[in-house]
């Protein structure tokens, strides 16, 4: 089988072994993202959701999708949730699904799970805060 | 990579009408292929879709969003006379290629698509036979 035609990560910060990456799809992260939080400019649906916590990242921040039916497009926040990773979506209309730069540095949050809630990450904080709280806390947690 | 077996819904030949669950599964194995899946249609899906050579693309609109960029990728495949439509993200479930094949309403069209007779309203299921057979 061919391998699927992929894109690149941006590291936007780093700490020791953590860091904060961009993709543009979800399924450029891999196994070696295990130390690390993730903006990604793809849907928070359940398959995104499925994939990042068998990696294990320490955050997500990904696109809601128009959040849509049965709220499909931020399925991952509860997947991620249960496996004690903080994740919260951006709303479509901030920024470019598909572009995880855009979601960086245009999102607004729209949703949150109760892990990054606890972060104090909240509806209608900009993308790039609510990581670097992400990034903050898994910081502190690997001193 | 997030690796899944595509189901096939039909085939002719070399042609056949695949679901993924995600864009990124689509490789130059699908070349003959029109292609239904769960991801959104955004620029960067348009361009994957297009690299593997697929034959037609149907994804979900994801709410369309900003600067309609949920939906940019057909644009794309229109550039490459490559029929593309979106289903509307409150008819299928974002991310689970049966549904938008299933339950999907076409909101979006480009022109190559419009040229096979798809149209807004459209079951994702016809839209995809009307595909396949132009293939």
């Amino acid at each position: 089988m061919e391998e699927p035609l992929l894109g690149e990560k941006k590291v936007v910060k780093q700490s020791g072994e953590a860091r904060l990456i961009i993709v543009d799809t979800t399924s450029d992260v891999r196994e070696d993202n295990d130390t690390d939080v993730i903006v990604t400019g793809s849907h928070g649906g359940k398959v995104g959701g499925d994939y990042l916590s068998k990696l294990n990242v320490k955050g997500v921040i990904s696109n809601d999708a128009g959040i849509g039916k049965n709220n499909a497009g931020i399925a991952s926040l509860k997947i991620l949730e249960e496996h004690g990773i903080p994740s919260a979506t951006v709303s479509s209309m901030s920024s470019y699904i598909g572009n995880g730069t855009s979601t960086y540095e245009q999102g607004k949050i729209s949703t949150v799970n109760e892990i990054a809630s606890k972060l104090g990450i909240v509806v209608g904080m900009s993308a790039k805060e609510a990581a670097d709280k992400m990034f903050e806390a898994l910081i502190q947690e690997t001193k | 990579m997030i690796k899944e077996v595509h189901k096939i819904v039909r085939q002719s030949g070399e042609r056949r009408i695949i679901i993924a669950n995600s864009a990124t599964s689509i490789t130059k194995e699908n070349k003959n292929d029109v292609v239904v899946d769960g991801s959104h249609c955004g620029k960067n899906v348009g361009e994957m879709t297009f690299e593997a050579g697929v034959r037609g693309m149907i994804g979900n609109d994801a709410g369309k969003g900003l600067d309609d960029s949920c939906i940019a990728g057909l644009k794309v495949l229109d550039e490459h006379g490559i029929p593309a439509a979106a289903v509307s993200n409150m008819s299928a479930m974002i991310g689970d290629g049966t549904s938008t094949y299933e339950e999907g309403e076409i909101s979006a069209v480009n022109e190559a698509a419009k040229k096979l007779g798809i149209t807004v309203g459209m079951s994702a299921k016809d839209a995809a036979d009307k595909m396949f057979e132009a293939a």
